[in-house]
């Protein structure tokens, strides 16, 4: 199936109708795609800020990784659950949106950097583990600008 | 001046016009904003886990609440001044939003949080070291309630203009 198709049945499926039916639909969808965000980005950013070594330094980044992680989780969870409904609803106009396909492909570098190499550096010591602190925040702060300019472009 | 008159003067003002029409300054105010949430946000949701006995339990209260106090401070700080910026931006819209005046009554009920519960709760973490008093976990409790409260009314506002 050719990629526009795609989108545009997914923009008259059922669920693209149960976003754009009652007027709350979006909203609550939407304010639930920001809690995730505070769970996520936020646990996030508090190991980014340790592996710097500017916060807790006296738990070791394993054993803070392993308190954060689930709620990391929950809140990736969420994203990737609220996201796509809200995609769904007007999918032919993000897909086409410059700052959402901006938003994608720094959301999959991010993810993919998160389960892997950054998830290394919370389980090991040396210099690389400040810069992929770095990294993590640089990354996820560019999927909250991409983010944030869907509105506006 | 009536409320009017001194909405319509802030949004004569320079400042006020440059975040509202200039291409850039809006998008990039909104996103500081939303940054400074996810620093804010999760710090504060870290420090209710750890009193409501959820999250962190390897080390103190007072270790974790002390840790996380400068960065929430910090980015306690950069919320408030770019709210401040984005309403200054569109004050008008922001009267009529119901939304929004909801959003300004739950930052009441913080201000309110934090002089009922700061000394006890919050400044006193030595002595919930030894146990988590059900003072604190009802403070923990009510400011995880006050903040989403006050997300979900901040995205709101979005919807009812």
């Amino acid at each position: 199936m050719p990629a526009p198709s795609f989108f545009e049945w997914l923009s008259t499926s059922p669920i693209a109708n149960a976003m754009n039916g009652p007027e709350w639909a979006f909203p609550v969808v939407e304010s639930l795609h920001f809690i995730g965000f505070a769970f996520s980005i936020g646990t996030i950013a508090i190991m980014d800020l340790r592996l710097l070594g500017l916060l807790l330094r006296r738990q070791p980044a394993r054993e803070l990784a392993r308190d954060l992680n689930r709620y990391t989780l929950f809140g990736l969870g969420l994203m990737l659950i609220t996201g796509p409904l809200m995609f769904s609803a007007d999918a032919v106009a993000y897909h086409n949106n410059p700052s959402f396909q901006f938003k994608m492909v720094c959301l999959t570098i991010a993810l993919l950097f998160h389960f892997t190499l950054h998830r290394k550096a919370t389980q090991s010591s040396g210099a690389w583990t400040r810069f992929a602190g770095a990294l993590s925040l640089l990354l996820w702060t560019c999927v909250v600008a991409g983010g944030r300019m869907i509105a506006f472009v | 001046m009536t409320v009017h008159a001194a909405l319509e003067w802030i949004e004569s003002t320079g400042l006020s016009t440059a975040i509202r029409e200039g291409a850039l300054p809006y998008p990039i105010i909104g996103g500081v904003h939303l940054l400074a949430i996810a620093l804010f946000g999760g710090m504060l949701l870290m420090t209710d886990f750890r009193l409501l006995g959820w999250a962190m339990h390897r080390r103190p209260v007072s270790e974790i609440v002390r840790q996380f106090q400068g960065w929430k401070r910090f980015g306690f700080l950069m919320v408030v001044v770019s709210g401040l910026l984005l309403a200054w931006a569109e004050p008008q819209k922001l009267y009529r939003s119901p939304a929004f005046w909801i959003k300004m009554a739950l930052f009441a009920l913080v201000g309110v949080h934090a002089l009922v519960f700061r000394s006890r709760v919050y400044a006193n973490t030595g002595a919930l070291d030894s146990g988590i008093t059900a003072e604190a976990r009802v403070a923990a409790a009510l400011s995880l309630i006050l903040w989403a409260g006050l997300i979900v009314s901040g995205r709101l506002i979005a919807f009812d203009a």
